[in-house]
């Protein structure tokens, strides 16, 4: 692995806050960190932790007050509004807690909103039989399961190839069994495609299947971990 | 998972075919706004095209039907001599033997009618006429009449009619190009189709009729005029040639009438104008109605959909695209809306318009014609409107960052602390924090009923407010009766005295008051300095006047201003000091006393116009007398106008309750729809529908009541402002009136349509499942 590929996503003394005056709350106090290309990471964390601010800072969907995030050399502060849109719709894959499919386009058209931002998507009716959708490929949200619309919001976020899959707690609605079948999915991805993926999540056990481990209490990172035995999603327990 | 999976094909803009499925998802939404809009540019543009088309058709047709530049009439058959001296004077006219015959009418079919019918004989070179039923009289017997009077009267092609005893058969209905309002004198305040009939025979059928001949003659100038003060002054050389010749030969003019003062020629055309003025405060009101919709409409659209949002834009969906999307389905509802209601413009709403007017006017035949300026106002511009409007609330809802969307936090304000309420029911205090929770929807609510009341103020307001001037015209005009004479002298030079009770002598002239909307007549008054019916200040003289109340509460004059009035015809400009306000609300005049009238308008000292009464004055000769106005025949105005616009507010209320319904709708909707997932747990929990029905519906009904009490009221104060600038577009000044039955009438008509909408509301919260309650949320 080359530098660059090891530093593939670099982030610098970043610092984000809410609110002024007496009511200013300091959410990311001073975050340093890198994850290497294709690496699966884990930013796990307490609620309130700001693992969800971060990961939103690195998907260019919230800014951070100070501090610097250089994504494959390019640096995403400089970036004006414009940059950062086209640098979500190349460069980034997001995944949900809450599905946010569009309730009146079938599984097969929700996929391809993903699939109209890449010029060279992957073909989707492939990717439906992979995720297992493509029964129900002509079904609406409203007609399938947590675990299937989950599979879609998937399907939509890698369906333009993404460098890097950002998912927000993507099993935090799921039961076990259905958690499993995205980290599932998720692990795939990671692996047959080399994503870099970066999942924020409050679940302990998801640590065990990821390469790196970042662990935030009060706005800091309290450990930054490269896990030298990986677990398969199969074999997680909680 | 296979090892790789190929590349595929970009797939087209996916939210292009969400479109689509928008449509059918919102179906009645988008059905609603459909109609309002289909309904707004059909009403409208109908009235537009309707006015343009017979606008046009009048004025074409003084042309092609060679219509008169004025008529005369003698005492006598004048000889080949004198009409060659008429004709080659100083003012060369042609003229050509327009005669006619005047008796009564009397339907044998109908035993209860009897009215008055000019017949002409046969006209071929000069004042022709449309056919617009039947055909021209061929033999003896034969005769065509004025088709409003034929509608008025109830005559058919094929009925007798008989004229002072001389029997016809109808064989065609006209219209006379010189009467498109049956004026029997011109110096009547208002035409009267009822029981004055204009008819035309063969020559042998004019024979047959008994009754002494009318030797009238319409002219027309050889040179004609280019412009209105030219043909004024023209017409005024003509009829000094005129009354030399005349008085040379030993026959005397009867009646003298040149076609720009030709009320049968001109009102009717003056009344369309009115009519489009109208026509253009109704669309003012509708676009701002149609521009509120769209606000509302396309806001809530955004909030609803803030997830979607959200999660494109962090997937990369740019402002472009997701503007593009937001504007497609409006933008495409009003294409199709502005197809359908142009298409019914021209057919549906102009023939119903077409209609109004041939139930007062004698109009000829026509042809609908392209009308720009209603494309313009009821279609582009509604459609910019739509769109700009569309455009600023996205781009501006669009700059939130995708993830105030995914927050759903599309707020400026944030919420509140919870409202502490006192110890009410558990019902009561639900309703009111039903309430509580959608103050915003409920402002919505109010400004949408208040626009159809602004609307509805106007449909019942209108009638209200001309049956107000009737019920007090008598009240209003200063004296009963005014006598406006020819000339102060008979041909002898004796002074015209009249042994009227009361009556006093003054002078009238008409000025201009111009601006740049309109040309307002007013009507300057000389009256004696004790005058029993106009009270003078004192301070009246050349540089002081006296204004009526009309004149002061239109143009918005106190005492101490100086008004500023110009000549109709010359470049003379006149500046007063108004020096008091007299009670008279029927016109718009200036009143000072009849020596500084005499001075300011280079009058010869004595000099003056007619006689005013409390008493009828009717011991002057009627060929001396120019024009009589009564408290009568200015009722006759209120009540044409009533019978013209009557009809007009009928259909406009008609449209405001469609309208009030559709935006109730499409409100109440918007209420419902942002609880829906509290509907839904509440009949999770086991509430019925009808005590959900109570908790949601009782406080929009609640809220619909006062809403609508408010609005009445304010809808009335607005509408008066409205009113006041219609109004100086228009002549004279009627104050806006409503009556109390007309609030409630206005009341009634919005709660029917809230009670119709209450009935679907109904349906709506019984489809609301229980699963939209269990749905994921953030």
């Amino acid at each position: 692995m080359s530098e660059a590929e090891k530093k593939f996503l670099e982030v610098r003394e970043l610092t984000k806050s809410f609110g002024s005056g007496d009511t200013r709350q300091e959410v990311l106090k001073g975050i340093d960190f890198t994850v290497a290309k294709g690496e699966f990471c884990v930013l796990l964390g307490p609620s309130g932790s700001g693992k969800s601010t971060l990961l939103n800072i690195l998907g260019g969907i919230d800014s951070a007050d100070s501090g610097e995030i250089t994504i494959n050399g390019d640096k995403l502060n400089r970036m004006d509004e414009k940059g950062l849109t086209r640098y979500r719709r190349k460069h980034l894959g997001y995944v949900f807690q809450m599905y946010n499919l569009i309730p009146n386009l079938n599984v097969k058209e929700n996929i391809e909103t993903g699939a109209y931002l890449s010029d060279a998507p992957l073909d989707i009716d492939e990717l439906l039989k992979v995720l297992g959708l493509y029964e129900h490929r002509h079904k609406l949200p409203n007609q399938l399961s947590g675990g299937q619309q989950q599979r879609v919001s998937i399907g939509r976020a890698i369906v333009k190839n993404p460098d890097i899959l950002l998912c927000d707690e993507p099993t935090g609605a799921l039961d076990y069994t259905t958690s499993k079948e995205i980290l599932r999915l998720i692990e795939d991805v990671n692996q047959k495609y080399g994503n870099t993926v970066i999942m924020v999540t409050h679940n302990e056990a998801i640590r065990q299947m990821a390469d790196h481990v970042i662990k935030l209490r009060d706005g800091r990172i309290r450990h930054d971990d490269l896990n030298t035995i990986k677990l398969t999603s199969a074999e997680l327990e909680w | 998972m296979e090892n790789t999976i190929r590349k595929g094909k970009r797939p087209g803009d996916p939210l292009k075919r969400r479109v689509w499925r928008d449509f059918r998802s919102e179906w009645k939404r988008y059905l609603m706004i459909f109609l309002l809009l289909v309904v707004t540019i059909g009403f409208v543009s109908g009235m537009y095209v309707a006015n343009n088309s017979m606008m046009k058709s009048l004025s074409d047709n003084a042309e092609k039907l060679c219509r008169e530049d004025g008529h005369f009439r003698l005492s006598a058959m004048p000889d080949d001599e004198l009409l060659e001296k008429i004709e080659n004077s100083a003012v060369p006219v042609k003229t050509y033997g327009l005669f006619y015959k005047e008796d009564s009418e009397l339907l044998p079919e109908k035993s209860g009618y009897k009215g008055k019918v000019r017949v002409y004989t046969e006209r071929s070179e000069v004042d022709l006429y449309d056919i617009l039923k039947g055909h021209s009289p061929e033999s003896a017997e034969d005769i065509i009449i004025d088709r409003m009077h034929a509608d008025n009267a109830g005559i058919h092609i094929g009925d007798t009619v008989s004229v002072g005893g001389t029997d016809f058969t109808v064989t065609g209905f006209a219209a006379f190009v010189d009467y498109t309002a049956l004026y029997e004198n011109n110096s009547d305040t208002m035409f009267d189709a009822l029981t004055f009939d204009v008819a035309m025979v063969t020559d042998e059928g004019f024979s047959r009729l008994t009754v002494p001949v009318m030797y009238n003659y319409a002219f027309r100038y050889v040179n004609a005029p280019p412009g209105r003060s030219e043909e004024k002054k023209l017409s005024d050389a003509f009829i000094a040639e005129l009354a030399a010749i005349a008085a040379g030969s030993g026959c005397t003019i009867e009646d003298y009438v040149p076609v720009y003062a030709n009320q049968a020629v001109n009102f009717a055309s003056d009344d369309l104008g009115k009519d489009k003025s109208m026509g253009g405060v109704i669309l003012y009101i509708i676009t701002a109605v149609f521009a509120f919709i769209i606000a509302v409409t396309i806001s809530t659209t955004l909030e609803k959909e803030a997830s979607v949002i959200g999660t494109l834009r962090a997937s990369g969906y740019t402002k472009g695209e997701m503007l593009r999307y937001y504007m497609s389905a409006p933008l495409i509802v009003f294409l199709f809306a502005a197809v359908v209601g142009n298409l019914l413009g021209y057919t549906f709403f102009k023939n119903a318009v077409v209609d109004m007017y041939r139930n007062s006017y004698s109009l000829p035949a026509y042809k609908t014609l392209w009308t720009p300026v209603a494309f313009v106002k009821t279609t582009i511009v509604p459609f910019i409107l739509m769109a700009v409007i569309n455009f600023v609330v996205i781009t501006r809802t669009l700059k939130l960052s995708p993830l105030r969307f995914l927050r759903h936090d599309l707020r400026k304000t944030k919420r509140k602390k919870a409202i502490r309420l006192p110890h009410w029911s558990f019902f009561s205090r639900f309703r009111m924090r039903v309430f509580l929770q959608n103050i915003p929807n409920y402002i919505m609510l109010f400004t949408g009923i208040t626009f159809v009341m602004l609307m509805l103020t106007m449909a019942v307001g209108m009638p209200d407010t001309l049956s107000h001037f009737q019920d007090n015209i008598q009240d209003m005009v200063f004296a009963e009766d005014q006598v406006i004479l020819a000339s102060p002298a008979d041909e002898n030079g004796t002074i015209i005295t009249t042994a009227a009770e009361g009556a006093e002598p003054f002078s009238v002239y008409a000025l201009e008051r111009r601006s740049s909307a309109y040309d307002e007549e007013v009507t300057v008054y000389g009256v004696c300095r004790d005058s029993r019916y106009i009270s003078l200040p004192d301070s009246a003289d050349e540089e002081n006047v006296c204004i009526s109340k009309a004149y002061a509460d239109k143009y918005r004059v106190k005492k101490g201003d100086t008004i500023r009035l110009s000549d109709k015809f010359e470049d003379k400009q006149y500046r007063w000091k108004v020096c008091g306000i007299t009670d008279y609300s029927a016109g718009i005049a200036v009143f000072t006393d009849s020596g500084s009238f005499n001075r300011i308008f280079e009058k010869p000292e004595g000099s003056f116009s007619g006689y005013m009464s409390d008493t009828q004055i009717d011991d002057i000769d009627r060929r001396y007398i120019a024009k009589e106005i009564t408290s009568e025949d200015m009722m006759k105005l209120a009540k044409q106008l009533d019978h013209s616009l009557g009809s007009y507010m009928t259909y406009f209320q008609y449209l405001c309750v469609i309208i009030a319904a559709i935006i109730l709708y499409l409100l109440t909707k918007i209420v419902i729809e942002k609880n829906e997932r509290s509907i839904s747990m509440a009949k999770i929990l086991g509430y019925t529908d009808a005590e959900i029905a109570s908790l949601y519906m009782l406080t929009t009904a609640v809220m619909v009541l006062i809403s609508e009490v408010a609005a009445v009221f304010l809808g009335y104060i607005l509408m008066k402002l409205v009113w006041a600038e219609m109004m100086m577009t228009m002549s004279g000044w009627f104050e806006f009136k409503m009556t109390a039955a007309g609030f409630v009438k206005e009341f009634l008509l919005v709660f029917a349509a809230y009670l119709l909408i209450t009935a679907v509301d109904l349906i709506r919260i019984r489809h609301i499942p229980k699963t939209v309650a269990l749905k994921n949320v953030e």
